[in-house]
């Protein structure tokens, strides 16, 4: 049976419930302004990514190309002396400072000769070709080198390739 | 989530990837290479090798180096290495462990989870085995798959429905055959066969032969007896094979290869590729067999297969590639790395398991043309280039072009044309209100706003007195494929006739510009030249103003840069002065008038574009007309 006290606390429900749809409405707008301009912002941030990564794959070619260009040019200048050289009856004194400029190029790269015969193998300079099994011999000294190795700076660019003695038992 | 990445735990060498962005990328290992040798060595002084380093020193270290251990996975037997022995399983770890750490090196993060390739003939011990590798060597193995279900899933041969796949893999040593069924996404095996002893060293070893016996023929001496010419021509083979895969001869020459009795002897053997299929044929043959016996046992005839999948270094050779189109009666697919297929397939693998591949990728659209504004001269100017992806935002500081000018248009082009006129007008404004001041002063920043809808926004404002004007564009990124495609092909038909005309456009606005800071600089430096000069400097001037109402560009260039010439030789001698006065105070400024010289560039620093002032491409029809 309904009474006619709870009117009153009645019309205070539904002002109380008016007033809190009216804050969650202004609220649930605010977050969804908010929602908005957050996935502006994560849509921006990935394209300038997308955007970042093509820049930088173009960058990168032309940056092969560059050194591509630089190395091909040497090369250009070394053929075209050889070739010099080949016609030349005695090519031996152009051939010599042929190989100087080519040393000193190469000396300006950084790039160092890994002297290696008669010493101890190291796995970090030198790869082992085969192994001569020898009485009289220092087990794991570099008997012969069958292609030279060389470093760039402290890298290594190629390791020497190397005839390494074994100590018979 | 952290990354997954995919291994390829191979016989002689192991890959191993990972997806970045959608996309699968190689590990490289610390030594800079895309593979790691599967070598584990002990060196005499207890010192572990794996990979790269292990494999150089194997020779010297025989009793201390395993190879090839994935050949004893699942058994019993042991390894002994200076007197420790280890299982298969712990050498494999060794392996693993190398791989994980030279990826976290490579990705700079810490990596725990991996899915692990193996045969498809492996069996349940060895699986496990393979499995508690991974576990030793501090994994998570999320998931082991088969070698040639990785290749297919390299090639995206599980979304396409129910097939019967066939993949080669015929590698440095060994010839694995596999035919699969797929069907919603999930991979049976119905057969395998193959060759343990069969591989690309047999075919280099048959080329070794050829061309020893060549020389030996001519000179009289084994190159194979000596490891030093062994090893060049060993190299040399290495190189015919990959030349003759797209030429049909090559030239093998191995200069000063050998001395016989003091007399250098120079290796010279012309090998054709009709040749070398000849020498290698024999080895080809030998894997029809293996490829048959598969059919057969999934009971299936050639024509039931949808897909054929080559794997391994040696499918690279076309006559391999061929035969393979023989035995199963269709081109067989190869457009991912053989030697990477299947560490890719692990690693899109591993994508999916950590959600990196299926989670909802968002697709974002690209501009299909560059958007620009007209400026000075009727150029276009870039700020936002074609295949930007969107949303995006780009800003550029722009000037007027005239003394006073109050106000400037804003002509919004799309297309991929030098000139303005040649491409899109998407809309146009005016900016009105600007402060009359000398030109190049004022400040107008352009700013193109695209949202992920496409909608363009363009808006120009004064940064001096604030004052904005904007205009909505809408479909700036939607174009039909036809109008993009007519766009594009007239730019690159109309290339070089366009870049003569920008070029001409650019010498006229530098020679304008050029006018213009002369006569200030005449004015405001009239003290300080000596009246030689100064006569000099107004001559040339004149003489450049004159060109300047006609049409002779190489007239124009010619008097701007007699012009630049007596303008340098002028200011030289007043900064020697100036020098010989105050050789402690550098001079300042000089940045700007750099930033302010020249004309429209790509540079995203403030740049003195000059707007066409408005009527003036009017006017200067009427001058040319004259």
């Amino acid at each position: 049976m309904p009474t006619k006290k709870p009117t009153g606390t009645k019309k205070n429900t539904q002002e109380t419930a008016h007033h809190t749809i009216k804050k969650l409405e202004e609220e649930n707008t605010q977050l969804h302004q908010e929602i908005m301009d957050k996935n502006d912002k994560y849509l921006r941030t990935l394209a300038d990514f997308q955007n970042y990564q093509k820049r930088m794959e173009k960058e990168l070619q032309a940056q092969k190309e560059d050194i591509k260009k630089k190395y091909l040019l040497e090369l250009l200048d070394l053929t075209e002396l050889l070739k010099k050289a080949y016609e030349d009856s005695d090519p031996k004194s152009g051939l010599k400072l042929l190989l100087e400029n080519l040393d000193k190029f190469l000396e300006k790269e950084g790039i160092t000769y890994i002297d290696c015969k008669g010493k101890p193998f190291n796995y970090q300079l030198h790869n082992a070709i085969s192994t001569i099994e020898q009485s009289e011999c220092v087990d794991g000294t570099i008997l012969d080198e069958i292609k030279k190795g060389y470093l760039v700076g402290e890298k290594l660019l190629r390791p020497a390739h190397v005839i390494v003695a074994k100590k018979k038992p | 989530m952290s990354k997954i990445i995919g291994i390829d735990l191979g016989t002689t060498n192991s890959e191993a990837a990972y997806i970045e962005a959608g996309k699968p990328v190689v590990i490289k290992s610390v030594e800079g290479q895309p593979y790691f040798p599967s070598v584990v060595a002990f060196t005499k002084t207890g010192e572990m090798l794996v990979g790269e380093a292990a494999k150089r020193q194997a020779v010297t270290n025989t009793e201390g180096t395993v190879q090839r251990i994935k050949r004893k996975m699942g058994t019993n037997e042991k390894v002994n290495l200076r007197g420790k022995t280890y299982t298969p399983q712990q050498i494999s770890a060794f392996i693993l462990q190398k791989i994980k750490k030279d990826a976290e090196d490579f990705l700079g993060e810490k990596i725990t989870d991996a899915v692990i390739t193996v045969p498809a003939y492996f069996n349940d011990d060895q699986r496990q085995a393979t499995k508690d590798a991974g576990a030793i060597a501090g994994f998570n193995v999320k998931r082991i798959i088969n070698e040639p279900t990785a290749a297919a899933l390299a090639y995206g041969l599980d979304k396409e429905g129910d097939q019967k796949i066939a993949v080669y893999d015929f590698g440095g040593g060994t010839l694995d055959v596999t035919i699969m069924e797929v069907g919603g996404g999930v991979f049976e095996v119905l057969s395998t066969s193959g060759d343990t002893q069969l591989g690309g060293s047999d075919m280099d070893q048959a080329l070794v032969d050829y061309i020893a016996e060549e020389f030996k023929k001519r000179h009289g001496v084994d190159l194979r007896k000596e490891p030093k010419t062994l090893q060049r021509v060993l190299e040399a083979v290495e190189t015919a094979k990959i030349e003759l895969s797209s030429t049909l001869q090559t030239d093998i020459n191995l200069p000063y290869i050998y001395v016989v009795t003091g007399e250098p002897k120079h290796l010279e053997i012309k090998l054709t590729r009709t040749k070398l299929e000849e020498i290698i044929s024999p080895i080809v043959q030998r894997s029809e067999k293996p490829c048959r016996q598969a059919l057969q046992d999934a009971k299936l005839k050639p024509e039931d297969i949808d897909h054929v999948v080559l794997v391994g270094g040696v499918t690279r050779m076309q006559m391999v590639q061929k035969k393979v189109e023989e035995i199963f009666r269709q081109k067989p697919k190869r457009e991912v790395d053989p030697m990477e297929c299947v560490a890719i397939g692990a690693a899109i693998q591993a994508g999916v398991l950590s959600g990196e591949i299926d989670k909802d990728i968002v697709l974002l659209d690209v501009t299909p043309l560059t958007l620009s504004i007209e400026t000075l001269g009727g150029v276009a100017t870039p700020l936002i280039d074609r295949n930007t992806t969107v949303p995006t935002r780009k800003s550029k500081v722009f000037s007027t072009a005239a003394d006073n000018q109050t106000s400037v248009e804003i002509n919004v082009l799309q297309g991929e044309r030098p000139m303005a006129a040649d491409n899109k007008s998407l809309g146009r404004f005016h900016l009105d209100g600007i402060l009359p001041a000398p030109r190049g002063l004022p400040q107008i920043e352009v700013t193109f706003d695209i949202d992920v809808n496409g909608i363009m926004n363009v808006s120009a404002k004064d940064l001096g007195t604030g004052k904005e004007q904007s205009i909505r564009i809408t479909g700036s990124t939607k174009l039909s494929d036809s109008e993009i495609e007519r766009m594009r092909k007239e730019a690159k038909e109309h290339e070089d006739e366009d870049k003569k005309r920008k070029e001409k456009i650019e010498i006229r606005n530098t020679a304008d510009s050029l006018v213009h800071s002369t006569e200030k600089t005449l004015d405001e430096l009239k003290d300080k030249f000596s009246s030689e000069d100064k006569e000099n400097l107004e001559k040339a001037l004149k003489e450049l103003r004159e060109a300047l109402t006609g049409d002779d560009t190489d007239k124009i260039k010619e008097n701007s840069d007699k012009l630049t010439q007596e303008l340098q030789k002028a200011s030289t001698k007043i900064y020697q002065q100036a020098a010989q006065h105050y050789q402690q105070q550098p001079g300042q400024g000089t940045e700007q008038g750099d930033a302010w010289q020249g004309h429209p560039s790509d540079d995203d620093s403030t740049i003195n574009a000059d707007y066409k002032v408005k009527g003036e491409k009017k006017k200067k029809k009427d001058e040319d007309t004259e």
